[in-house]
């Protein structure tokens, strides 16, 4: 069930409202390890393999930013490099699709999303679309001064996704 | 079994630290986390640790002023009695938790919640959020933020829904 956007699966159109008695948890991954991380950590508590009953509706949404945000301003032959771009982040996007299917081959009720956009935004607005009782997200771990320059995806969601965000750390191990 | 010190939690079991102050926001998340992860008559797979930070009286009323140490004992027995209520009022809604330990320390939320994560090796740390907007966060500070950042587990922020605005 790999549809783009919000195209519903079941019958009713617009709002998904998921089945009655399962809690949807919107899982947010980009291409870096620690989302991927904190996917896995996610499956490892929420997800038990069968026998034991699944409680919740895993949807897994990735960003795919737009090829004119990630080239950054437009300059001589920034047109001629956009088709290369928007190629490539595509590529990145679907990579980033079945890397979180393999790993979600245990759960009975998994929905996957690439969906186009800034990934802070995505990522509530995929909240709001499931009407999600909990976001995961990894964090990059960034220290103040790398977060208030790069910002973060993590933070903007715990302030203003409309529900639980559960932050999953990747443990750092080899420092003190 | 409420042992100082390094409490290694019995194999298989997670630890769950949750961290709840005087406010409506916290023990909704408490709540919140009790419904999801402790569900009665299932088996529990988590260990469920409550904390509460009291904060110390010399820092709760700020500078120092003329007549300022003859309060001080008035406001020490006031968040001590605050901190009990809340640790009671955490017994009573946790009284399905199989395996449930409740803890007052002394000092700063956001230091509090973190070394207990630390000491009790915790997974997880589910506090609740206020809901301050981005000025008052600046002012005031927010605990949730601080841990989010520097606890060294997955942190859980739970919100209570704003029912009422748009």
């Amino acid at each position: 069930m790999a549809e783009e956007a919000a195209s519903a699966p079941a019958a009713d159109a617009g709002t998904e409202a998921p089945p009655p008695g399962k809690m949807t948890m919107v899982a947010g991954v980009d291409d870096s390890d620690h989302s991927f991380y904190a996917l896995q950590w996610a499956l490892q508590h929420f997800f038990p393999p069968a026998p034991q009953p699944q409680q919740y509706r895993l949807v897994v949404v990735t960003a795919k930013p737009s090829a004119a945000s990630a080239v950054g301003l437009a300059g001589p032959g920034a047109a001629d490099v956009l088709p290369y771009v928007e190629a490539d982040l595509k590529k990145t996007a679907l990579r980033v699709i079945d890397k979180a299917k393999a790993l979600c081959a245990q759960v009975s009720d998994a929905v996957f999303e690439a969906v186009e956009g800034d990934a802070r935004n995505v990522l509530c607005e995929a909240v709001e679309r499931h009407h999600a009782e909990m976001l995961v997200v990894g964090s990059h771990g960034y220290g103040a001064i790398k977060r208030a320059v790069l910002g973060s995806v993590s933070d903007y969601c715990a302030h203003h996704a409309h529900c639980t965000v559960m932050i999953v750390k990747k443990p750092k191990q080899h420092k003190h």
